[in-house]
């Protein structure tokens, strides 16, 4: 019984991981909240469902189309709306509401398209359980969790033991001393845009198949903030555990007092972890620039 | 610096510019060959797919009619009022339709937070204000008495959610209910307390009653605690894209009993849910098997690409007692309102509509208590509505 | 006439908050993604106080704030500390918890379907005189030593602190002086619709009234109620571009942050000597003007 709690919350946890890293990714590099993520996302969910899975392809193209155009939509949003403020060194509070404007463009987009009409992915799994033991498990999320875990242990790697992974933890580390390195620097934040986009893309299908398809399917991304508070900000390993945290102890909680006040404890529990461990649980040091 | 303020004043400038073109461009009065009515709906934001069906709904009806040379010589002019899902929009945009562009009568959307907070403000008009909100403190006033211009135009939560309990303990003979609803949308909300009241009056039971917010899309922890009761239905009001999650997690988990579901099970629903919708029973509007409106379905999905709901047939009905009140009365929105209170014996899509001058709901009207045999609606039972 | 009365009324509402916003954001620069749960603390508690317990609106409308500040004053605690991020952030979960607690105190609150049956006491005078007292309150408290202070802490934290600044203490002061008056202006809206529900005061809000602040400049108090005025006429102008119309919002704030991210004004404030010199500026443009053509 409990064990079933676990593994609901386990399925919760890894949406909500996929989420908090593509949004970290940003942060981490150029330390600001990409408020488009939301709208990101959906837009990656409907470009999947429009190019790929409304045609009749199956699972695998359609999250390769949705990763793809979150790619591209990546690095189209960071030509419009974050490239010029790069340029002019203009402090980070700029990109915030840049990130927040560029969202509302994309849903309106969104919401232009799809109209009044309701979407939803078709069936990729002939029946949707597993059992083991007495443990339901659904299909989807266990899916979810293979491939939400396979893209984050890559995005690690490359991070950690490559030269791009490298040149990018220099540019998040400082711009400036990174450009002296000889690194360019514009193309490592494009490229962190694009990675951040196809992360978006892929959650977004995933957020689509299990949650239907509608133009605020984004605002989930909600979950993803107060994760990356929990877990550290800027810090892509306390994204995923402040997530995993996260998605579990909503579980717990919904099935002890009911999902009505779940928000409420949770907002206190991140209150308190600000007050006893503010860096976070992965106690990453982001300082504030001046 | 300089440069800057140049910039500002020419951004002041155009915007002024903009502004006073945009009222005496509103402020235009209508050709005398022309009956313009408003559209009040959520065009864009969470709630725009249920404005969006309304308002094309409502579009068709006045179309057709003007096709055929409009009522009485004049042709009819719609406009649509988004409301973003925001009531302050709301008010903006409901003072705009009836002093500026001056509406000979409104549409109104069927979601009830922004038809509650017009309801006040519509009483110091005369414009009739033709709405589908089912909470019947919509149109009736603390007191008891009905706000004069609105008239909601389909049975109210309190006869739906009586319906729906009715049919499932009368004829399926369930006893043990279990209830799943959204905390956060007022038409869940106001679809709980009538079901409730029926199950109990009947003498039977609702063993667990659970609640989600609007943000929660995983349902499988809230429903284990129900089916760990041993209910032989599960009732939740919802939104379409809430019922199909509910379904789809409650049949994974095991659940082989009845789901119970309001209007908005009705098609689409059982082409988007993706498996068999058997022993799903949900309240609709509309016979949806019935041919006449089958053919109006093909026929929209092929013109416009909208897959149609019962709120397009809603708002079709609302276009379509309009023109007839147009025809009747003229342009006059306190003849068009007194008209609409009066009301007898209307032919609608949506059944036989009679205004309860009382109370501002339809009396007697029908809806229709559907089931799903794979993903075929199948038409069980009609109910007449009485309040 | 009753139009444009409507649409003063909920513009200078609006200001009200934005004002609330431009204190945190354009003098500290810290920004909160859940001031609109202030302003539904603001809004529910008059409300509650005037038709369940029949206070008179002053009274209640003051208590509102009251309660606010306090609620402020435990989210700001553990966050004034902090990077400037988490104060964000940490106001959106709190946004989350008001909306929830909002839907689940129903017999109080009415929950989803919404709390009805506010008097309309919100006249446009009384929001017009607020506005302009409100205002006038926060252009002097900008050019105080505490607005001195706050305006350090802006351009460089670290700085600040170094010469002796209390930091957490000014970021605190600044976010309970916001907080009450987007609270005050919670009170002026539930009195004006009448009608509040819970899903009114999302983050998306917040985010709208940051926007505001800007778009016209973030240093700057002119900017800010010149920038209300235009973005909340805006969307009401451009009715006519139906659903057109939040991209076309959408694009053109893009466009400034982009191509002018001081906003319209920059830092530049409507002073009689800045008046002035504008005068004196537009009269030498003409002129040029003149001369080109």
């Amino acid at each position: 019984m409990s064990l079933q709690i676990l593994i609901n919350g386990l399925a919760l946890g890894s949406v909500y991981a996929l989420i908090a890293t593509g949004f970290s990714l940003v942060f981490n590099v150029l330390k600001f909240s990409n408020f488009a993520y939301g709208a990101m996302m959906t837009c990656g969910a409907f470009f999947g469902y429009f190019l790929s899975a409304a045609n009749g392809w199956g699972l695998v193209p359609t999250l390769l189309v949705a990763m793809v155009s979150g790619a591209v939509l990546g690095l189209l949003g960071q030509v419009i709306a974050f490239q010029r403020i790069l340029n002019n060194n203009s402090s980070p509070i700029y990109f915030f509401v840049s990130s927040i404007t560029l969202g509302t463009l994309l849903e309106g987009f969104v919401t232009l398209k799809v109209g009044a009409n309701f979407y939803n992915y078709p069936r990729f799994f002939e029946s949707s359980t597993f059992k083991i033991g007495s443990v339901i498990i659904s299909k989807s999320d266990a899916m979810m969790f293979v491939l939400s875990a396979i893209a984050l242990l890559l995005l690690a790697y490359v991070i950690k033991y490559t030269r791009i992974g490298r040149a990018l933890r220099s540019v998040s580390f400082n711009r400036d001393n990174a450009s002296l390195m000889g690194i360019n620097v514009t193309m490592i934040i494009r490229l962190t845009f694009m990675v951040s986009g196809a992360l978006a893309g892929l959650s977004g299908v995933f957020l689509g198949i299990n949650y239907t398809l509608y133009p605020t399917l984004g605002s989930l991304v909600v979950k993803g903030f107060i994760a990356s508070v929990i877990g550290g900000l800027g810090s892509l390993s306390g994204a995923v555990i402040g997530a995993v945290l996260l998605g579990m102890m909503e579980t717990f909680l919904i099935h002890l007092i009911g999902s009505g006040y779940a928000p409420v404890v949770t907002f206190l529990i991140m209150l308190v972890f600000l007050l006893v461990r503010p860096r976070g649980i992965a106690g990453s040091n982001v300082q504030e620039k001046a | 610096m300089c440069k800057g303020k140049k910039f500002s004043v020419v951004v002041m400038l155009i915007v002024l510019t903009a502004s006073v073109l945009a009222f005496a461009a509103g402020s235009k009065e209508a050709a005398a060959s022309e009956i313009v009515i408003g559209s009040v709906q959520d065009i864009t934001g969470p709630t725009s797919s249920l404005g969006k069906m309304v308002d094309s709904g409502a579009r068709l009806a006045i179309d057709e009619v003007n096709a055929k040379g409009g009522v009485n010589g004049k042709t009819i002019r719609i406009i649509t009022y988004d409301t973003k899902g925001d009531v302050n929009e709301a008010i903006n945009a409901f003072t705009r339709a009836v002093t500026t562009d001056k509406v000979s009568a409104l549409i109104g959307p069927p979601v009830a937070n922004i038809a509650l907070a017009l309801a006040p403000i519509s009483e110091r008009y005369s414009v009739p204000f033709l709405n589908l909100a089912i909470d019947p403190k919509v149109q009736i006033k603390a007191d008891g008495t009905p706000y004069k211009n609105m008239f909601g135009m389909q049975p109210s939560a309190d006869q739906q959610g009586s319906i729906m309990a009715q049919y499932a303990i009368e004829k399926r003979g369930f006893g043990k209910f279990g209830i799943i609803y959204n905390e956060s949308n007022a038409y869940a909300v106001s679809l709980l307390a009538p079901f409730v009241d029926t199950v109990k009056a009947n003498g039977k039971t609702v063993a667990v009653t659970t609640s989600y917010t609007a943000n929660d899309k995983d349902f499988k922890t809230l429903l284990n605690n129900i089916l760990q009761a041993g209910v032989d239905a599960i009732y939740s009001p919802g939104y379409t894209q809430e019922l199909i999650l509910i379904t789809q997690q409650a049949r994974a988990m095991g659940f082989k009993g009845a789901l119970i579901y309001g209007l908005d099970a009705g098609p689409p629903f059982n082409n988007l849910l993706g498996e068999s919708a058997d022993n799903i029973y949900f309240i609709n509007n509309i016979d949806t098997t019935e041919p006449h409106l089958e053919a109006i379905t093909k026929s929209v999905k092929a013109t416009q690409n909208i897959d149609v709901t019962n709120k397009f047939f809603l708002g079709y009905d609302i276009g379509n007692i309009l023109v007839q009140a147009l025809g009747a009365v003229g342009s006059d929105s306190v003849a068009i309102r007194d008209y609409v209170e009066n009301l007898k014996g209307y032919q609608g899509l949506t059944g036989v509509i009679t205004m309860d001058a009382k109370t501002h709901f339809p009396l007697g009207l029908e809806m229709v208590m559907h089931t799903y045999e794979g993903t075929t609606p199948v038409v069980l039972e009609r109910y007449s509505a009485s309040y | 006439m009753a139009l444009l009365i409507s649409i003063l009324t909920s513009t200078l509402i609006t200001l009200i908050a934005v004002i609330g916003i431009y204190i945190l954001t354009g003098m500290t620069g810290l920004f909160s993604l859940g001031q609109a749960s202030f302003m539904a603390i603001g809004a529910y508690t008059s409300g509650l106080l005037v038709v369940k317990w029949g206070l008179p609106f002053p009274l209640a409308c003051l208590i509102a704030i009251f309660l606010a500040v306090l609620v402020g004053w435990i989210v700001g605690l553990p966050t004034v500390r902090l990077r400037r991020d988490y104060i964000s952030l940490v106001t959106l979960g709190f946004g989350e918890a008001i909306t929830a607690i909002l839907n689940r105190a129903t017999p109080l609150t009415g929950g989803a379907a919404g709390f009805v049956g506010i008097p309309p006491y919100t006249s446009f005078t009384l929001v017009l005189v607020s506005a302009v007292i409100i205002i006038a309150a926060v252009a002097m408290f900008k050019v105080s030593k505490f607005g001195r202070q706050c305006s350090a802490l802006r351009g460089d934290e670290l700085a600040a602190r170094a010469v002796g600044i209390n930091v957490p203490w000014i970021k605190m002061t600044a976010f309970l002086f916001s907080v009450a008056v987007t609270a005050y202006s919670g009170c002026l809206y539930a009195f004006y619709t009448t009608y509040v529900d819970p899903s009114i005061f999302g983050w998306r809000k917040s985010a709208d009234w940051v926007i505001m602040v800007f778009f016209g400049g973030s240093g700057s108090l002119t900017g800010a109620v010149l920038a209300t005025f235009i973005l909340s006429g805006l969307p009401e102008i451009l009715r006519f571009l139906a659903d057109y119309r939040s991209i076309f919002y959408a694009a053109l704030v893009l466009l400034i942050i982009n191509f002018k991210p001081s906003g319209l004004l920059g830092s530049w404030e409507l002073t009689p000597k800045n008046l002035r010199k504008l005068a004196r500026d537009i009269s030498l443009f003409m002129k040029k003007g003149g001369k080109n053509a």
